[in-house]
């Protein structure tokens, strides 16, 4: 049956034709899997964040100058009551002087510069950080700035850093595994010493001292993330794979049929390791997303504006130990790292499934 | 066979050469020196300056000091401490590694142990809801951003609730005059702890050969119950006695940090347990376990479980090698003087002959864990033990 | 006249999968008695395994029985619950699979992967007792004493398959199925294994159901035999019967494809064509595109169906004129 449809098409519409069969039966496994499509909905509600902010600017529904996740500024302008605090503590309200004023009352002493205020009368105030209103949906940071756009801006350098940093790095480490498993012999044991070499320094510190030399931009650092990733114990998994596929007989009787080594290589190992290449991929977004939020977080980027740089100066302010109470400053960017990097890291399941027929339910 | 032993130990050999090359260039890449902030006071002479260059040797071409190093390094001299003076780098990791020892060491069994068990259930409970929702979980805990989840662990547990302390591994007052050093109170700890461990285990291997499943409950329930009146004597008497006290202080400091570090690495194993099972649940002695009826459990623990733990192991003891790496954020952020801080310290006041030890001593933990790695695996799998003796 | 220890009646089962149903059991009804041997003959993919499955209730998770009975002993076994199946497996029911290389688990000893069937089944022996039985069935199988206290991959194919034989005894089963047990054997082993088989089933007069697609093999082993194509019987009856003169078209061109080793040289005849897929699903008689002998009473759109030609011998309507 199967040979009758392919009878009278050049061998390129038959090889499409399987592949597009074979995408099509792909992505029925995929969509099987649960954790699989959890994570693409998550990926792509943040790949929708990272689109809308510029149309959003280009629209001009957002003016650069309130929205801006970097230089913008806006706060709420609250009415406070002016009350004049108590000379002797505890008192009903405050147990030492630090605690006066309360929320919407102001202290007398604090606005020297209006003698003409009197105790009772109200005083308009900019709330920074101001909670989330239906301007600010999650409302300002400590410096006024809109915090829904600044999570915005971050998913953009999540996925750029990313992307980047795994596509690199699995490209790094596949060439370099198929290398090893097709050449064997030297090659092979300088390869995967190297990759000792680079297993073995601890990666926290190894980044503290790159960026100690060199001030890191996003794309500076999607590069060394990916080539550290990309060197490291990827490599061996990848050789592992491709000297399976080596003894495979197709690569025999390739090799009969006379093709180069190279030739081999490209086009028979290469595509038969892109499967797990590319799971590699998708995890290794996971831990790419990761290290840039720890980065970041110990703030030794130069980055305008990240997730973990959100956390960093949510923590330095202070904020984080005052609970629930500024919650949009702690809650949105930590979710959001989380969020990304596991919607990630389930999709890559979902590949599992796909890719890995023991794995299969049927 | 020992021709390959040879080689591979030749290639080790130059591996680790490059290795303490790479790092001794990387630290001196970095701009600067230990010694800079002495050039900010205004009444040191700069000559002052110039002679602790020269008493250190970093006024000598860098060539020279990295040939100059690594001869010593194999003589066995790590030099002094820049920022410590009067200690050498050897003097420091003896003094943190123990804290670090014993805070991580404890972290990975505890979470290797619930992750494993996590792991086993999941897959066994393939296709159920609770499965789908037990995975999403702990994808989560995988993934979630640690210092962030770290912190707001510490802000609940420490300051919200008011059940912990907020960072430090002791509290001062108590051990203003402890008559020993906190030191001496952690190796006791980690002496008392392998060898808890190790009774624990060989109770479980000798109580394997019992036929009967209840006796062999019963046997290694009252070995577990030994091992506590033990552990009640050995505290209560001697020396241990004495550091008692400090010892519980020790333990309950470490209380949050275990926790939250077990809650971020438990789910590591349990989802590398999960995939590892599901493909061993499709091998054909599955199939024949079942049709002797064995009970699922049975055929879970030890039938599929016992072959899924092979990758698992390998794993687990890779994460050795990541410890030190993994114990530089958690350390900071608990303020707990180990290792990590050690590490982080070191590399930021570029004080190179500690930055040099503790990273060498990485790289041997990394080498050393490879090697464990391949032993562990020839141990639980019959199949490489035969080989590897023949 | 015999106890009927095994009864199955119009047992259907499918797969479910992603791009549709499987039917591989459709409408199969057969009895074993007690001390019988019972053969299962079929090309590769007619669905014999999945009957194997369904006996012990053991089939993948996508696979569903969705009618018929099977009958152990009176006990019906279609709808048990998993716990009670599990008394029944072993006990009543013991397999020996086609992979002896994958049927033991490589990490644990094979004697006490034997033991562990005991144990689950006869709590109370002891220890000793257990390993004088197991000794006893090594003995019967023609095995060293020693091999408990070996891994299977210390053993050779043919060892592990003898070593397979006396896990599947080691219960006291009423009926042993033995699924293509000497596939991966070369010719002499399978020829030990064989009587070893026959030689355990005379001794300790169990009741065997053998699957094979080696119709020689089934002549040898079986006292009743059932040709199976495309997840259906088409034939059933005494093995002696059946190659003496059989009815279907298909059970000829089976045994004519078959050498044999006595009486003249004949040409081997091959069958045209390849089985059905089962997952399309066709109406009409299965094997009409491949069928050599269709002529104008047979009728390729009716399904096919079993009618009893005389006692105990039952053959599709279609052939069963062609007597």
């Amino acid at each position: 049956m199967e040979n009758n449809e392919f009878k009278n098409r050049s061998p390129k519409e038959v090889s499409k034709q399987i592949r597009k069969e074979n995408f099509k039966r792909n992505w029925l496994l995929f969509k099987q899997s649960k954790l699989g499509m959890t994570g693409l909905v998550i990926i792509a509600f943040f790949l929708f964040l990272a689109i809308l902010q510029p149309i959003l600017f280009a629209t001009g529904i957002w003016s650069r100058g309130v929205y801006d996740p970097v230089v913008g500024y806006d706060s709420q302008k609250v009415d406070l009551l002016v009350v004049e605090c108590p000379k002797e503590y505890p008192t009903e309200k405050y147990e030492t002087n630090q605690d006066c004023p309360a929320k919407d009352e102001i202290n007398i002493r604090v606005l020297l510069l209006r003698p003409d205020v009197k105790v009772g009368d109200t005083y308009e105030a900019f709330l920074q950080p101001a909670p989330p209103s239906s301007k600010h949906i999650l409302g300002t940071d400590s410096l006024g700035r809109d915090v829904f756009s600044q999570i915005m801006e971050g998913s953009q350098v999540a996925f750029l850093l990313g992307l980047l940093s795994a596509t690199l790095g699995v490209g790094i480490s596949t060439l370099l595994g198929t290398i090893a498993a097709y050449f064997g012999g030297r090659v092979d044991a300088y390869l995967m010493r190297q990759s000792d070499l680079v297993l073995m320094l601890p990666s926290l510190p190894l980044l503290f001292i790159i960026s100690a030399f060199a001030e890191l931009k996003v794309w500076h650092l999607a590069i060394v993330l990916g080539v550290i990733g990309g060197l490291g114990g990827s490599v061996i998994t990848i050789k592992s794979q491709a000297l399976q596929v080596k003894v495979k007989p197709f690569v025999d009787s390739a090799r009969i049929t006379g093709g180069s080594k190279l030739k081999i290589m490209f086009s028979h190992v290469l595509p038969n390791v892109a499967p797990l290449a590319l799971l590699f991929m998708v995890f290794s977004v996971t831990g790419a997303i990761a290290s840039e939020s720890v980065l970041s977080f110990l703030g030794l980027l130069n980055i305008d504006m990240s997730w973990g740089l959100m956390i960093y100066l949510s923590q330095t302010d202070g904020y984080i130990f005052s609970g629930l109470r500024y919650w949009w400053l702690i809650l949105p960017a930590g979710l959001s790292v989380t969020l990304l990097a596991g919607g990630f890291y389930l999709v890559g399941r979902g590949l599992d499934d796909v890719f890995n027929p023991r794995l299969r339910k049927r | 066979m020992a021709i390959y032993i040879l080689k591979r130990t030749y290639q080790l050999i130059i591996v680790f050469l490059l290795f303490l090359v790479l790092s001794y260039l990387l630290f001196n890449a970095i701009p600067g020196n230990a010694f800079q902030s002495l050039l900010l006071n205004p009444d040191l002479p700069k000559e002052a300056y110039q002679r602790v260059l020269e008493t250190y040797g970093l006024d000598k071409p860098l060539f020279e000091r990295l040939q100059l190093y690594i001869i010593n390094f194999f003589k066995g001299d790590f030099g002094y401490s820049y920022n410590y003076y009067p200690k050498t780098p050897i003097d420091l990791i003896a003094e943190r590694l123990p804290r670090t020892l014993m805070l991580f060491a404890l972290v990975n069994v505890v979470s290797f142990y619930t992750g494993f068990i996590v792991g086993k259930i999941l897959a066994w409970r393939r296709g159920s809801k609770s499965e789908t929702w037990i995975t999403i979980t702990s994808v989560f805990s995988y993934t979630v951003f640690y210092p962030w989840f770290a912190l707001l662990m510490l802000y609940f547990f420490g300051y919200k609730l008011g059940w912990l302390p907020i960072g430090k591994f002791i509290y001062p007052e108590k051990w203003y005059d402890a008559p020993f050093d906190s030191d001496v109170v952690f190796i006791t700890m980690i002496k008392f702890t392998v060898v808890a461990t190790f009774i624990q285990f060989l109770a479980f291997i000798f109580t394997r050969n019992i036929e009967s499943l209840t006796n062999r409950k019963t046997a290694r329930l009252v070995s577990f119950v030994l091992l506590l009146l033990g552990s009640y004597f050995y505290w209560g008497s001697g020396s241990a006695l004495e550091q008692r006290t400090y010892a519980a202080d020790i333990a309950y400091h470490m209380i949050l940090p275990v926790f939250t570090v077990t809650i971020v690495a438990f789910a590591g194993t349990a989802l590398l347990t999960r995939t590892t099972m599901m493909e061993v649940l499709k091998d054909d002695y599955i199939l024949t376990a079942r049709a002797k009826g064995l009970s699922q459990k049975r055929i879970r623990d030890r039938h599929a479980a016992r072959t899924a733990l092979l990758p698992v192991v390998t794993s687990f003891i890779f994460t050795i090698i990541t410890i030190i790496d993994g114990s530089v954020l958690t350390e900071t952020i608990f303020s707990w003087p180990g290792m990590g801080q050690l590490i982080l310290q070191s590399v930021t006041q570029e004080d190179i002959p500690v930055a040099m030890a503790t990273f060498s001593f990485v790289g041997i933990l990394a080498l050393v864990a490879h090697f464990l790695a391949d032993i562990s695996y020839a141990y639980l799998d019959p199949r490489i033990r035969i080989k590897s003796q023949g | 006249m015999p106890k009927e220890i095994l009864k199955v009646e119009n047992l259907n089962m499918h797969y479910e999968t992603l791009t549709g149903n499987v039917d591989a059991v459709k409408d199969i009804s057969f009895t074993v008695l007690e001390g019988q041997s019972f053969g299962l003959v079929g090309e590769s993919g007619c669905g014999k395994t999945s009957v194997a499955m369904s006996l012990l209730q053991l089939q993948a998770d996508n696979a569903k029985i969705t009618s018929g009975s099977i009958k152990l002993d009176g006990v019906e076994l279609v709808g048990m619950s998993e716990s009670e199946l599990r008394t029944v497996r072993w006990d009543g029911i013991s397999i020996v699979f086609q992979g002896a290389m994958n049927a033991w688990n490589p990490v644990i000893k094979i004697g006490e992967q034997i033991r562990e069937a005991i144990r689950e089944h006869y709590p109370k022996k002891s220890k000793s007792e257990n390993t004088k039985k197991i000794s006893e069935l090594f003995n019967m199988v023609g095995l060293d004493e020693s091999i408990m206290d070996r891994y299977p991959h210390e053993l050779s194919g043919g060892m592990k398959q003898r070593a397979i034989i006396a896990l599947a005894l080691s219960c006291d089963p009423k009926v042993i199925i033995a699924d293509e047990p000497t596939t991966a054997l070369d010719v002499v082993i399978q020829d030990q294994i064989l009587n070893e088989i026959k030689k355990v089933q005379d001794l300790l007069g169990l009741s065997l159901i053998y699957i094979s697609h080696d119709i020689a093999v089934i002549a040898e082993m079986t006292d009743q035999m059932a040709v199976m194509y495309a997840g259906r019987i088409v034939e059933l009856g005494p093995t002696d019967e059946v190659f003496k003169n059989p009815k279907h078209s298909y059970t000829k061109a089976l045994l004519e494809s078959t050498p044999s080793v006595v009486g003249e040289k004949v040409k081997l005849k091959s069958l045209e064509g390849e089985p059905p897929s089962l997952i399309d699903k066709q109406s009409g008689c299965a094997f009409a595109p491949r069928c050599p002998n269709k002529n104008e009473t047979c009728n390729p759109t009716v399904d096919m169906e079993l009618i009893e030609i005389s006692p105990d011998y039952f053959v599709d309507a279609c052939n069963a004129s062609n007597s």
